[in-house]
């Protein structure tokens, strides 16, 4: 067996032997991610509106379905309108300190079965795939986003505690609840957050995943033809509140 | 392929590639659907030539210091709970997936799809150790069924008609399909969305690892990426060496352009940032996380003439665009990696030898540096091959006398001149109106589709030299 | 900028199988008041050799190359390939060696024709040969080696006489490649076949290239297949008007 040693030894000879050929050179990389993370938050404050018709346009643009509404509180009719055009009942949700607002009353209220899921990590291998089976079974899957991006009308998704992956992954039709605080315009804007979740930032959430999620799962694997919801979802939602979903 | 099918002259290979009537109709549609698609996107993308050029830039500047970044990456994985794997072989790297598979007792293993593990025959590995791969990309899965191999990198089921997978649903999976693609797609997505809950092993493969945050990066469209690295017990990553970049920045250079060159999509659906195995509070994500840095020919060549082809993405942009590609399909090739990066890339796992006659597989035209997202010059590394394969006297040595004598004759203007004059007088009995229409071999080879033009009565040279006219 | 003077170097091709297009290249350019000189002695570029593999030996034929066109003030070449093997490959095969500076500042004096005539001598009003409808294939070498599709369709569309109309998939090859139209001459000819259904789908009966391959290519397949269409070098077209 190849020692670690041995193994990067033999890259290092090859390193030194090897001339540089073409023009070389990284990424300039943000000084102070936080900061300039920052920056964006604020200057989109201005521009928030045509970074979101952006948005709108990419995320329509590969198959998502945008909503937009007033307030946080409009979500649980919203969500509801969904389900029983697609005579679904199951929900599973983030848990409500993740999407920033606790909706389950109201979509009970609406006649849908509510499944949050927890803050904490569950106890037990039972209670973990008690929970996951909840996740597979559902109809809809309820998160939160971390950053949607204009350029490419993408649901930028961290994982943690009261965040599960499964919720955006599992049910047949994933909707995403965000606010103008979740926008940036570009890859390149995404990724100076990306640098400062993991710098001198803090992220959204103390997971091991971080998804880009543009549209509904796809392939077209069977002679080209264009297919929704092979693994992933068949449907994604976007609903935008207006007004900002923390207050 | 198996070997015996590798006996098989490749030239005879591709012959047989150009008599399958659906294979080429498939292809000319798959190739000019992704060349389309390719151009579309990158026309509306004006920043996207700039970027090009700072990806290479990239994936130079990396290699330059792959040592540092690797021993970053590795930091990074085990401060995060990972483990980190070395394989210098196919062989070492089955051992060490196998050996993984053994100690956490997984039966079952899903995995994402994956050129790395196609190219280390790991199912073949995990079935002699009584572990069950399952490929759940949907055109993998098709061939995995079928005991086949991919014939695109990115589009592994191109040569199959929907009549053929429902047919083959049928047999394999005791389900009635009709030949309907959404139909085989629902199918598809109930045997493996099972096979996703049971699995205890998954394995992927990885786009990207970005060395200072220590996260593997994957790209899919079906969301099968994310299955194999959010539901089993275990994750374990195969991961070519080159596939490291410094940092997140780095990174989104990458995604701009790289869904955009292979399905012309602004970016594929799922991309998955995978850091280290589950954390506290998450309800999933593996419990353990294994990250596999596989040699298999490629640390020699950083700093060796193939070194270039280090930079690929395997988004297969140049098998789209290239002439030969399109009319012979993947598995002509008779390699993992088909079309002229494959060749690259065949002639670095397998070494020189097994490219004798891959490297003359190419017209040079050079279409594929053109659609390669980093602008890897495939033309100028087939050539250094060719020459690889002449200084190692693997080309027959009929065909080395012949350019013996070319470079005399093309050294010398009187035998040149000579040369000419043999030329009329040989070509006389075939020579009919102006043309050459059957020749003995090897010239013969041109004949036989095409018409050759004689030796001019009197070469511009010798007209020059003779006619008054001209020279005033 | 005028040139007063430019050497032909004609190619192996041009010179064995295509001396009418050297001829009226001769005649186009004397036309446009450029005296012509064709070095004695020519052969080959070395090309042929290069992309086979056969690097040292395509080496010793170019440096022959070197010194034949050293007093050249320019040099102006039919073949896009070739053009290309000069410019873009002499400088790296003799860059070690003596001749070095001498490949580098031929690489700068040479021009395929096209170029010549258009970005050198600012020439682009011509007369067709051949009157009516004509279509250009884009040879591989001038298009993604030399960057040149302008040039050629210029000429073409301000060509007395002539109409140029697109051709489908002009950019993509004709299955030539040199030893690869013999090496694997079915997949060759594949490829050719699918140009020329293309070329025959324009209507044109003209085709046009800047590359003594691709014309020996495409036009040994419209022959064998009795078309209508001619294949022609860009230079016997703008020929015309004599």
């Amino acid at each position: 067996m190849t020692t670690r040693a041995e193994f990067l030894e033999r890259i290092r000879e090859q390193v030194r032997m090897s001339p540089g050929r073409s023009p070389a050179s990284s990424a300039r990389r943000p000084q102070h991610p936080a900061a300039e993370a920052e920056t964006i938050r604020r200057e989109l404050v201005e521009r928030w509106p045509e970074t979101l018709e952006a948005f709108r346009r990419e995320f329509e643009g590969v198959a998502g379905v945008f909503h937009r509404t007033a307030s946080i509180d409009v979500v649980p009719a919203i969500v509801a309108r969904i389900a029983h055009e697609r005579q679904a009942r199951e929900v599973v949700t983030w848990h409500s300190a993740a999407l920033g607002a606790d909706l389950a009353p109201a979509l009970g209220a609406c006649g849908l079965d509510v499944h949050p899921m927890p803050a904490a990590e569950p106890s037990g291998g039972a209670e973990r795939e008690r929970l996951r089976t909840l996740a597979a079974r559902a109809d809809l899957g309820l998160t939160g986003v971390d950053l949607a991006i204009a350029e490419t009308g993408t649901l930028v998704l961290v994982s943690g505690a009261g965040r599960p992956r499964s919720t955006s992954l599992l049910p047949p039709c994933h909707i995403a609840v965000f606010d103008r605080t979740a926008l940036v315009e570009s890859l390149r804007q995404a990724g100076v957050f990306l640098e400062a979740w993991h710098r001198d930032g803090r992220p959204p959430a103390g997971g091991s995943a971080i998804n880009f999620i543009t549209g509904p799962s796809r392939t077209a694997d069977i002679e080209l033809t264009l297919t929704r919801g092979v693994h992933g979802p068949k449907e994604v939602h976007a609903i935008f509140v207006e007004q900002p979903i923390r207050g | 392929m198996s070997d015996a099918e590798l006996t098989t002259p490749f030239r005879q290979r591709a012959g047989s590639a150009m008599k399958d009537e659906f294979l080429q109709e498939a292809l000319t549609i798959a190739t000019t659907k992704f060349i389309g698609l390719r151009r579309e996107a990158f026309a509306g993308f004006p920043e996207g030539e700039a970027l090009r050029d700072r990806a290479r830039a990239i994936k130079e500047a990396t290699l330059q210091h792959l040592d540092r970044h690797l021993e970053t990456l590795i930091a990074n994985v085990e401060r995060l709970g990972g483990h980190v794997h070395f394989a210098t072989t196919p062989a070492e790297a089955r051992s060490i997936v196998v050996d993984i598979a053994r100690r956490t007792g997984a039966r079952m293993a899903v995995k994402a799809k994956s050129m790395a593990t196609e190219e280390i025959h790991l199912n073949e590995a995990l079935e002699a150790a009584g572990v069950t791969p399952v490929e759940t990309d949907l055109g993998e899965y098709i061939i995995q069924l079928a005991h086949e191999r991919p014939s695109h990198i990115i589009a592994p089921a191109i040569h199959k008609t929907k009549g053929q997978v429902a047919e083959l649903f049928t047999r394999e999976l005791k389900r009635p399909a009709e030949p309907d693609p959404e139909a085989l797609t629902r199918i598809a997505r109930a045997e493996l969305r099972e096979k996703f809950l049971q699995a205890d092993l998954g394995i992927t493969g990885a786009n990207f690892a970005v060395a200072d945050t220590g996260t593997v990066v994957l790209v899919t469209n079906e969301g099968n990426g994310r299955m194999v690295t959010s539901l089993p017990r275990v994750h374990v990553a195969v991961m070519g060496v080159e596939k490291v970049v410094p940092s997140f920045t780095d990174l989104m250079v990458f995604l701009a352009i790289l869904a955009k060159s292979a399905t012309g999509q602004k970016l594929s659906v799922y991309t998955s940032l995978v850091q280290g195995p589950r954390r506290a509070g998450e309800l999933e994500g593996p419990e353990e996380f294994h990250l596999v840095l596989l040699d298999g020919g490629r640390i020699a060549q950083i700093g060796g003439p193939l070194r270039e082809a280090l930079s690929c993405l395997r988004c297969g942009a140049c098998l789209n665009v290239c002439p030969v590609y399109r009319q012979i399909g993947g598995h002509a090739y008779g390699y993992t990696y088909p079309g002229p990066i494959g060749i690259l890339l065949t002639a670095m796992l397998e070494g020189a030898p097994a490219v004798r006659d891959l490297a003359h597989a190419s017209s040079l035209c050079g279409a594929c540096v053109d659609a390669c997202p980093v602008r890897i010059d495939i033309p100028r590394m087939l050539i250094e091959l060719r020459r690889e394969v002449d200084d190692e006297k693997l080309a027959p040595w009929t065909e080395r006398v012949a350019f013996a004598l070319l470079t005399k004759l093309l050294q010398n203007p009187r035998l040149y001149r000579f040369a000419a004059k043999a030329g009329r007088v040989l070509q006389r009995p075939f020579a009919r109106d102006g043309r050459i229409s059957r020749l003995p071999l090897p010239f013969g080879e041109w004949t036989r589709t095409r018409d050759l033009p004689p030796v001019a009565s009197r070469t511009f040279q010798e007209r020059w030299a003779s006619d008054k006219d001209l020279r005033a | 900028m005028t040139a007063r003077r430019a050497s032909l170097m004609v190619t192996c091709l041009g010179d064995l199988f295509f001396p009418e297009v050297g001829v009226s290249i001769v005649r186009l350019l004397r036309k446009l008041g450029v005296a012509v000189d064709v070095p004695a002695d020519q052969t080959c570029c070395g090309l042929p050799l290069f992309n086979s593999g056969y690097r040292g030996d395509a080496a010793a034929v170019a440096r022959r190359t070197v010194a034949l066109f050293k007093e050249s003030e320019y040099v102006v070449v039919p073949s896009g390939s070739c053009a290309w093997m000069v410019k873009h490959e002499y400088p790296g095969l003799m860059a070690d060696t003596a001749v070095g500076p001498e490949a580098r500042e031929l690489a700068a004096r040479t021009h395929e024709l096209s170029q010549f005539l258009v970005r050198v001598l600012g020439a682009t009003e011509f007369t067709a040969a051949v009157p009516g409808r004509v279509t250009y294939h884009d040879s591989c070498h001038l298009l993604r080696g030399l960057h040149e599709s302008e040039s050629p369709r210029m000429l073409l569309g301000k060509l007395r006489g002539a109409e140029l109309v697109p051709l489908p998939g002009a950019d993509e090859c004709c299955g030539f490649g040199g030893s690869f139209a013999v090496r694997l001459p079915e997949v060759s000819s594949q490829i050719l076949a699918k140009k020329l259904a293309n070329v025959e789908s324009t209507g044109a009966g003209c085709l046009v290239a800047c590359d003594a391959g691709c014309l020996m290519q495409m036009n040994g397949g419209l022959k064998r297949a009795k078309s209508r269409v001619r294949a022609l070098h860009l230079a016997e077209l703008l020929d015309g008007g004599r």
